[in-house]
C-alpha cells in the first residue's frame, strides 16, 4: 500500500513535469474525487499528497503498463468518458473538449468538463456539483465561526448523555453528566 | 437501565434498553482489562513497566504491540498531531486505550441489545442507528452546556479533548507555541477516530484543525481561548437538528433538572 503510495506520487509528479501543472492538477481533480468515493474518509486521507498518489494509482490499475511519464499523461483521459476530441498518443494532449465521468462524493455528485486548446487546459468547468437533493453545493468541510446562542438549545435535562473533556473523577463529579446519572 | 461507574481514572456511564446487570458486568470488565494493561497511574499495569524499562515493546503483549502499532499509524494521518510519546518519551497509549476499549465494549453491548449509549471520560459512543441527543460541556463552567447536538445518522461516536490549564494529558507539538483551542469535540463513525482527531486538534492548533476537517469524514466543535466558537456544516446541521427534536429518549420520567 505505502509503495503503490509512493509509486503513486511519483509517477504524479511525472505526470505534472510532462504535460504540465495544470493537466496534473486536473487529473487529480477528477481521479482524486473518484479515490475519495471508493474509499472511506480514512484511508483516503493520508494527505493532500497522497490524493495525487491514489490518482496515478487508479490509472495503474486501470492500464499496468504505464510505467513511463508519458503513459502517465493519459491520466488525463482516465476521467473522460465522452469526449469530443481526439486522445492523442504520447505528447499532450489533443485539442478538444472532454468530459470527466460523473463521481459520487460525500458532498454529491461531481464532473468535471476541460477545454484543451493548442495542448494544454485551457478551461476547467465543473458540470455538476450537487448534493444528494439535487442543490449545488460548495466543496468544503471547514470550520467557521458559530455563535454560542447557535449553539445551546437544550437544557441538561432533555439530553441523553453528556461528552467533554473530563480528566479525573473529581471533575467528572461536578459535571452534567454525574447529575444525569444522578437523577436517572 | 442506566448505570454509573468508575474505571480507567475516569468515570463511565452506561444507558441501554436492556435491564441486564450480567451485560452490565461484561462491559465493565473489558474497560476493567484495558485499565490493567494500560494505566500509567498503575505500577503493576504492562504499560508501567514498559515506561520503567522492565519490559522493552517488541516482548510486549499482542493487544500492546496493536495499540502502539494504531497509535503510530494515527501519528503518521495526523502529521504527527497526535503522538504515544509523551516529551520525556515515556509511551503513553491512553489517547488511543480508551477508544480501543470503547469500541471491544461496543463488540459486547451490540451483541446483546439494541439500543445503547456508553460515554467513558466524555467520550460517547452508541449502537448503530440511533440518533441521540447529546450534550457537550462548556468547558468554562462544567456545570452548563455549550451545546446541544443530535450527530447525523451513520455517526457513531463523539470525542471531546480539552487543553492545558485543564491539567491536561495531551502533548503539543513543539511549533506551536501556545493553545488555541480550549475544546474540540469531534463527530465521527467511529470512537477512535474522534478520539484521536479532538486530541490532535488541541495538540496541532489551527492547520490540524484544516486539514482534520479536510481529510476526514467528521463534524468538528472548537472552543477558542477567548471564547469564540468554531463548527463544520455538519457540525452546524447536527445543533439544528437537536432544536428540532425535542424527545429526550432514554431518560427516564421525572429525571427534568431546571
Amino acid at each position: 500500500m505505502r509503495t503503490r503510495a509512493i509509486l503513486g506520487s511519483a509517477l504524479a509528479a511525472f505526470t505534472v513535469l510532462g504535460v504540465g501543472y495544470e493537466v496534473g492538477q486536473a487529473a487529480t481533480a477528477v481521479d482524486a474525487t473518484s479515490a475519495t468515493g471508493a474509499t472511506d474518509a480514512t484511508s483516503a486521507t493520508g494527505s493532500s499528497g497522497s490524493s495525487s498518489g491514489s490518482t496515478t494509482n487508479s490509472d495503474q490499475t486501470s492500464s499496468s503498463s504505464s510505467g513511463s511519464s508519458g503513459s502517465s499523461g493519459s491520466s488525463g483521459s482516465t476521467g473522460s468518458s465522452s469526449s469530443t476530441g481526439t486522445t492523442s498518443s504520447s505528447s499532450g494532449y489533443a485539442d478538444g473538449t472532454y468530459t470527466g465521468s460523473s463521481v459520487s462524493t460525500r458532498f454529491g455528485n461531481v464532473q468535471v468538463q476541460v477545454t484543451i486548446s493548442g495542448g494544454q487546459i485551457t478551461d476547467v468547468a465543473a458540470l455538476q456539483l450537487t448534493d444528494h437533493d439535487g442543490r449545488s453545493v460548495q466543496i468544503s468541510n471547514r470550520a467557521a465561526p458559530i455563535l454560542r446562542e447557535e449553539v445551546l438549545s437544550a437544557q441538561s435535562a432533555s439530553v441523553q448523555m453528556v461528552g467533554g473533556a473530563t480528566y479525573t473523577s473529581q471533575a467528572y463529579l461536578s459535571s452534567l453528566q454525574s447529575a444525569l446519572d444522578q437523577a436517572s | 437501565m442506566n448505570l454509573h461507574w468508575s474505571t480507567m481514572g475516569t468515570e463511565a456511564s452506561l444507558s441501554m434498553d436492556a435491564a441486564d446487570d450480567e451485560l452490565a458486568a461484561r462491559v465493565a470488565a473489558v474497560l476493567a482489562r484495558a485499565d490493567a494493561r494500560f494505566s500509567l497511574y498503575r505500577d503493576d499495569s504492562e504499560l508501567s513497566r514498559i515506561a520503567h524499562g522492565e519490559l522493552d515493546l517488541v516482548d510486549a503483549s499482542v493487544p500492546m504491540r496493536e495499540a502502539y502499532e494504531r497509535a503510530i499509524t494515527w501519528r503518521s494521518l495526523t502529521g504527527h498531531a497526535f503522538t504515544p510519546h509523551r516529551p520525556d518519551g515515556v509511551l503513553d497509549l491512553s489517547g488511543i486505550v480508551k477508544a480501543t476499549a470503547m469500541e471491544d465494549a461496543a463488540d459486547v453491548l451490540d451483541d446483546a441489545t439494541g439500543e445503547w449509549l456508553l460515554g467513558v471520560g466524555g467520550d460517547l459512543l452508541w449502537a448503530a442507528g440511533m440518533r441521540p441527543r447529546l450534550g457537550v460541556v462548556d468547558p468554562t463552567d462544567r456545570d452548563r452546556l455549550l451545546a446541544t447536538i443530535r450527530p447525523s445518522a451513520g455517526r457513531r461516536a463523539l470525542a471531546t479533548s480539552g487543553s492545558a490549564e485543564r491539567g491536561d494529558h495531551i502533548w503539543r507539538r513543539h511549533d506551536v507555541p501556545a493553545p488555541v483551542f480550549t475544546q474540540a469535540t469531534v463527530a465521527a463513525d467511529d470512537i477512535v477516530t474522534a478520539d484521536v482527531l479532538a486530541t490532535a486538534i488541541i495538540a496541532g492548533g489551527e492547520a490540524t484543525l484544516d486539514s482534520v476537517t479536510e481529510w476526514f469524514d467528521v463534524d468538528v466543535l472548537t472552543v477558542g481561548c477567548s471564547g469564540e466558537l468554531r463548527a463544520t456544516p455538519g457540525m452546524r446541521a447536527a445543533v439544528a437538528d437537536a432544536r428540532d427534536v425535542q424527545a429526550p429518549g432514554m431518560l427516564p420520567p421525572g429525571s427534568a433538572r431546571t
